[in-house]
């Protein structure tokens, strides 16, 4: 066990260390000087603002005047202190200010459609597994299954968009809650993001329950032969409880372990989707970042993922051995 | 056997069709239609115009062939390259063991718990006006992890079998041992590997493009329907701009996944008699 933990945890810092030191390397690796434009971009807005202070602040942080070792340390020293630096598109912002405020939208969408999609999928999955006969509806309903699952996220959203907003204007084509409204905590309020979340969730559901459906219904088929089922029918028990109390009791360990693995991924899961639907989130950010120029955000999004991605792997890691009792920790 | 696997089938000849059509699509459309301008602008599909033309009169016959065949092609060149990466590194950790696997596993682990993408977000971001060779390369770059992770476990348990130790015994080199009797015997299993590759290439290109990080001067799907966005398909209801790339990507997607459930139930005899 004792063994395990440390694996994992050396797993876990390297982790954060090696995809750390990677986004410091890459753009100094780039040939073409790709920091010097940013340079420039920065002393153009820099100058207009009339803070060349900025352009100081930036010399100092990344230290492109220093050799590579303490330009390398005083990154490292700033990130440690959870110093991203500032925003050149929207200047005099902080980055992680920037990230703050995008990150719960981001969390807030995923959180909710991993979830339901999840549930959804799995006793859809479990009922149409035990169902077993090869008949046309459930070819039918797996050739969708399948179709969904391998439709990324940001493809069915453009389908949803044209249909259901710019077809039948059912639901707003973008954003996140009505122009000229000002977040704040009240009834009209979240009914107006929810109404605005309809569109990006649907599209995320939809993928995901794909997945979660074709895994569930395969676990269920496999369960079918095996020996307890056997005795619950042997029992003269209803087909329902056998379903419900016994195969899909024991097909959701492996679920649970997928659902969690998911949900690790949310902050990097649907980056693109929230572009199409100029979804005020991570994604939106770092677009918007990547539009203008503005490496900071993008060097700062991309470290905020990577790092939450790699800290909920780890979170996973340590519970997973108490979720499962089938894992042999030592043999791994 | 692979050729009467009926999901390879299926996949491998949707999208073999798509190669073709591409290709007839290219050579058999007039050049100059690339041009903005040649036809009226917001043509939709029919006889004369084939699939009609953009809000600037360029042929969207020609944008799909090109956009296909492009996309297919960062497929194949990163995919290789990953392919090759990994099963290289993931040879050398498991045959080989010790502190190499050591090392070379939590390098594994490392890259497999961090999204790609963002790796590439920020390199794309960085390179500004990439082509369609160089993205394949960088996308490719980030691909070895998983095809290594996979070739370790493989080599893990092949090492072990009977064939090897008397190929060990019979004085092969180790060198003879990896060329002449473990990678024969990996050779389905690899092309799985190699499909799984592919697509996320395709996919990563796509996701990429529609970030605003493709290659500007060429035509790819994802490009496409960057372009069909950036100038408001959707809202001119030009549907044939933007919804045919889309439907082009998801039948990609599809048949590759096909095709790698086919290498999978070949490689994986348990997979068949189950199926």
């Amino acid at each position: 066990m004792i063994r395990y933990l440390v694996e994992r945890s050396i797993i876990f810092v390297a982790t954060i260390y090696i995809s750390v030191t990677i986004v410091f390397f890459i753009p100094r690796l780039i040939p073409g000087d790709p920091l010097g434009a940013v340079f420039l971009n920065l002393a153009a807005v820099g100058g207009s603002l009339g803070a060349s202070d900025l352009v100081e602040e930036y010399r100092r942080m990344f230290g492109l005047d220093k050799g590579l070792w303490e330009q390398y340390v005083s990154y490292l020293r700033e990130l440690f202190r959870g110093n991203l630096g500032y925003s050149i598109g929207s200047f005099p912002s902080q980055v992680s200010d920037l990230l703050r405020a995008a990150l719960p939208w981001t969390i807030g969408l995923l959180s909710v459609t991993t979830v339901l999609s999840w549930i959804l999928g799995s006793l859809f999955g479990a009922w149409v597994g035990w169902r077993g006969e090869k008949s046309r509806f459930t070819q039918a309903i797996v050739s969708v299954a399948l179709l969904l699952y391998t439709t990324p996220y940001y493809i069915l959203a453009l389908i949803l968009v044209f249909l259901l907003a710019f077809q039948w204007p059912i639901f707003p084509l973008s954003g996140a809650y009505s122009a000229g409204m000002t977040p704040h905590l009240s009834w009209r309020f979240v009914k107006d993001v929810l109404y605005h979340a309809m569109l990006p969730a649907l599209s995320i559901v939809l993928v995901s329950l794909g997945w979660w459906f074709l895994s569930m219904r395969s676990l269920i088929i496999s369960l079918k032969g095996e020996d307890y089922i056997l005795l619950a029918e042997a029992k003269g028990l209803s087909q329902q409880r056998i379903l419900w109390h016994h195969a899909f009791r024991n097909a959701l360990l492996p679920q649970v372990t997928g659902l969690a693995l998911s949900l690790g991924n949310i902050t990097g899961g649907a980056l693109v989707t929230e572009v199409i639907f100029a979804y005020p989130g991570v994604g939106w950010l770092i677009y918007n970042a990547i539009k203008s120029l503005d490496f900071p955000v993008i060097q700062g999004g991309v470290l905020l993922i990577v790092v939450s991605v790699a800290t909920a792997n780890f979170i996973i890691d340590l519970i997973y051995p108490l979720i499962d009792p089938r894992i042999q920790i030592g043999s791994a | 056997m692979l050729f009467f696997n009926r999901k390879f089938l299926v996949g491998s000849s949707i999208i073999l069709l798509f190669i073709v059509v591409a290709i007839i699509g290219l050579t058999v459309t007039p050049q100059d239609l690339r041009r903005a301008g040649a036809m009226p602008p917001r043509l939709p599909p029919g006889v004369g115009g084939l699939l009609g033309t953009d809000s600037l009169g360029r042929s969207v016959t020609l944008q799909i062939s090109e956009a296909t065949l492009k996309s297919l092609q960062v497929g194949l060149i990163a995919a290789t390259l990953g392919t090759v990466l990994g099963a290289v590194l993931g040879f050398t950790s498991g045959y080989f063991g010790s502190w190499v696997d050591a090392l070379l596993r939590v390098l594994i682990d490392v890259f497999l718990s961090v999204p790609s993408l963002l790796f590439l977000i920020l390199i794309a971001a960085l390179v500004r006006g990439v082509d369609v060779p160089v993205m394949a390369i960088i996308i490719g770059a980030f691909a070895w992890a998983s095809p290594a992770r996979q070739s370790r476990a493989q080599v893990l348990s092949l090492k072990e079998r009977e064939f090897v130790r008397l190929a060990h015994l019979s004085g092969l080199s180790n060198f003879q041992i990896i060329f002449g009797e473990l990678i024969p015997n990996m050779l389905p299993w690899l092309g799985a590997n190699f499909v799984n590759a592919f697509l996320s290439a395709v996919l990563a290109e796509s996701g990429l493009s529609l970030l605003g990080l493709g290659p500007q001067r060429e035509m790819t799907l994802g490009m496409m329907i960057y372009w069909a966005l950036s100038y408001g398909a959707i809202l001119q209801n030009l549907w044939w701009w933007w919804l045919i790339p889309v439907v082009v990507l998801m039948c990609l997607f599809l048949s590759l996944y096909l095709v790698h459930l086919g290498f999978d139930e070949v490689s994986n005899p348990r997979l068949q008699q189950a199926a």
